[in-house]
């Protein structure tokens, strides 16, 4: 929910129940008031009759004014009263029964005791309570659509700036250099805000160019006593006079080296990649990235009687690093090579978008939760690092591609595929 | 032949000047670009060797320099940084090749020949060994005047091959020059053996001679 809708629906909220107890007690209160307005009403006619009553005596037994509204007749009750009631009377010129005030009092005049009746119409008083209600309710209304709108507008003025700053952020990448800059606010706390994002955006990238900086500079400083070592082992066995014990002792001095240049570069590939170093992407045909590998690699799948089934046909173009696909795709056919089988199996397809790579292998399914992670080996392949998969995951991590591992029919099938993407149709061709 | 070799890593510096010394290549060395720059200024030279880190400043400036007193002198980068931008700018000004830290001698060794023999023949040059002629650029071999029938890797193994003569070249280095990336998979060593085995059948059939040599679970030796 947005921070502005989330505030109006409070303040509307709470206003509105502010408004609704007001209301109910404005209610209580203007009925209070002609309640109070009609006793004095009632109480004024009561003098005005007890005194004509006083000074002329009635003829009859009973009286009952033209309209209604007061009666009097002769009583045998001595004990003085008056008495408060509300009671419903036919009315004739509205034709329906209407709500009055019953006022009932005894007068004392020239030795005869009178009760006297008056009645008062509330009609009037109701339709007067309920024309002010009802106006002050529609003005609470508009006072409340107006504070919401107002509310909207202001709020929406207020966090202009920072929405401002949010879109700033948002298109800043990390490792392009771009500078940075917010515009003044006027508004102190987001001026702040932006100053201090300004501050941490220049220390990141700083920080992130130092990082790069370092892994270069380490990557230098260990390749080149590493292409020492190598060089100089190399010239050792060039040596005509050496034994075969010699040889076979600088040999392994030789093998680990390479070994450890290799580990190094990878290692170092896998940290460029997650510092997401490789700026550049473009549109990679990865059918065609494919083909050409396979050519490469042609004699290889030869020497071990791999059968290799390509069915590249559906075009596949995904967003990357042309050089990170490269590696992408060499990572996951040296897999499907080194891990295989003799007379084994690889199958290439491309489906929906997708690349899928299955190879016969050694017989269990692999363990998912540590396939992909660094140095997780679950093979013997000693000449193997346990970071190809690592690389080759990551790859797909940076650019939004999703690489999955399933065991079906005793192969094992590694799927590229766009993330935003759900894979349904998963299944491989066996022929 | 004349080589600058401009490295600031004296130890590999030395190796490389030794390894190509052995050819029979006049090599001289420079650690900086100040150095680099003075003897690009001065001297003229069939190739240069540079790395792009270099303490006072990069590689990349030495390509410029050279490439505007003498454009017909060979380039090859060799540099640590196994990073796209330098290589494409370094391909961009003009350099010829380009390998990446730490690489094989033999490797370093047969791309200059190569690189030497595109500058300075076009390519035309004959490589006689022996019985074996080599025409390099229609990729080519004549035994005794004959044509011999190679496939592709196996013309490029030969050409290694005769490019570090008395050499030994150890698997690792056939592998990657035949395979580059994909040399780390064990099998590729199965294959260097098959494919050697193919080529020393061959050749012995033509010409009557072993030119290999074993050299003891390290790899091969090529003697003419």
């Amino acid at each position: 929910m947005k921070l502005q809708t989330k505030i109006n629906i409070r303040f509307l909220a709470i206003t509105f129940l502010i408004f609704s107890v007001a209301g109910v007690l404005f209610y209580f209160a203007l009925g209070r008031v002609v309640d109070q307005n009609i006793r004095e009403m009632l109480k004024s006619r009561k003098a005005y009759i007890t005194l004509n009553l006083q000074q002329n005596t009635p003829i009859s037994e009973s009286i009952e004014s033209p309209d209604h509204t007061i009666f009097i007749k002769r009583t045998e009750k001595t004990e003085q009263y008056i008495v408060f009631s509300d009671t419903m009377a036919y009315d004739q010129e509205e034709k329906e029964l209407i709500p009055f005030r019953k006022m009932t009092f005894s007068v004392h005049s020239g030795g005869q005791h009178y009760e006297v009746i008056l009645l008062q119409s509330l009609l009037e008083s109701e339709d007067l309570q309920m024309i002010i209600f009802s106006f002050m309710a529609a003005l609470f209304g508009i006072v409340l659509l107006a504070l919401f709108f107002l509310n909207r507008w202001l709020s929406n003025k207020a966090w202009n700036p920072f929405f401002k700053s949010l879109s700033v952020l948002g298109s800043w990448k990390i490792g392009e250099n771009q500078a940075v800059n917010f515009d003044r606010t006027g508004i102190s706390e987001f001026d702040q805000l932006n100053s201090m994002l300004e501050n941490m955006m220049q220390k990141i990238q700083t920080d992130f160019v130092n990082l790069k900086e370092f892994t270069e500079n380490a990557s230098h400083e260990i390749q080149t006593p590493l292409a020492i070592i190598k060089s100089k082992l190399e010239m050792v066995l060039q040596d005509k006079t050496l034994n075969d014990q010699h040889y076979q002792r600088i040999r392994a001095a030789f093998e680990s080296a390479i070994r450890l240049s290799k580990l190094n570069e990878a290692l170092l590939l896998l940290s460029k990649i997650e510092n997401q170093q490789f700026v550049e992407v473009a549109e990679v045909n990865m059918c065609q990235l494919i083909q050409s590998r396979l050519e490469y690699l042609e004699e290889l799948f030869e020497l071990k009687q791999i059968e290799v089934s390509v069915q590249l046909d559906q075009k596949v173009v995904f967003i990357l690093n042309p050089l990170l696909a490269e590696i992408l795709v060499n990572n996951l056919l040296s897999n499907a090579l080194r891990h295989n089988i003799e007379k084994g199996k690889i199958i290439i397809s491309s489906e929906n978008q997708e690349i899928t790579i299955s190879n016969t292998g050694a017989g269990a399914p692999m363990d998912v939760s540590r396939l992909f992670r660094r140095f997780s080996k679950q093979t013997k392949a000693s000449e193997s690092n346990g970071l190809g998969l690592a690389i080759a995951h990551e790859i797909c991590k940076n650019y939004n591609l999703q690489l999955s591992y399933l065991y079906i029919s005793r192969m094992h099938c590694m799927t590229i595929s766009k993330k935003s993407q759900i894979s349904t149709n998963l299944h491989v061709n066996f022929d | 032949m004349k080589i600058l070799v401009i490295e600031d890593e004296v130890a590999l510096c030395e190796t490389i000047v030794a390894y190509l010394e052995e050819e029979g290549y006049r090599c001289e060395q420079a650690g900086t670009v100040e150095l680099g720059s003075e003897k690009v200024n001065l001297y003229e030279y069939d190739c240069m060797l540079v790395d792009i880190g270099l303490p006072d400043g990069s590689g990349l400036s030495l390509i410029r320099e050279l490439k505007k007193c003498h454009p017909e002198t060979g380039i090859i980068i060799i540099s640590a940084r196994n990073s796209m931008d330098d290589k494409i700018s370094g391909l961009d000004l003009g350099a010829d090749d380009y390998l990446t830290k730490p690489f094989h001698l033999p490797e370093l060794n047969s791309r200059i020949k190569s690189l030497l023999r595109r500058r300075k023949f076009e390519g035309k040059q004959e490589l006689v060994i022996d019985k074996i002629t080599i025409l390099p650029e229609n990729r080519q071999v004549l035994i005794n005047g004959e044509p011999l029938q190679l496939t592709r890797k196996e013309f490029d193994l030969l050409m290694f091959f005769v490019s570090n003569r008395g050499r030994v070249l150890t698997k690792e280095s056939i592998a990657e020059h035949l395979w580059g990336d994909f040399a780390d998979s064990s099998d590729s060593f199965d294959f260097v053996y098959s494919h050697i085995k193919n080529l020393r059948r061959k050749l012995i059939e033509r010409s009557g001679t072993d030119y290999f040599q074993n050299v003891y679970g390290t790899g091969y030796t090529f003697i003419a």
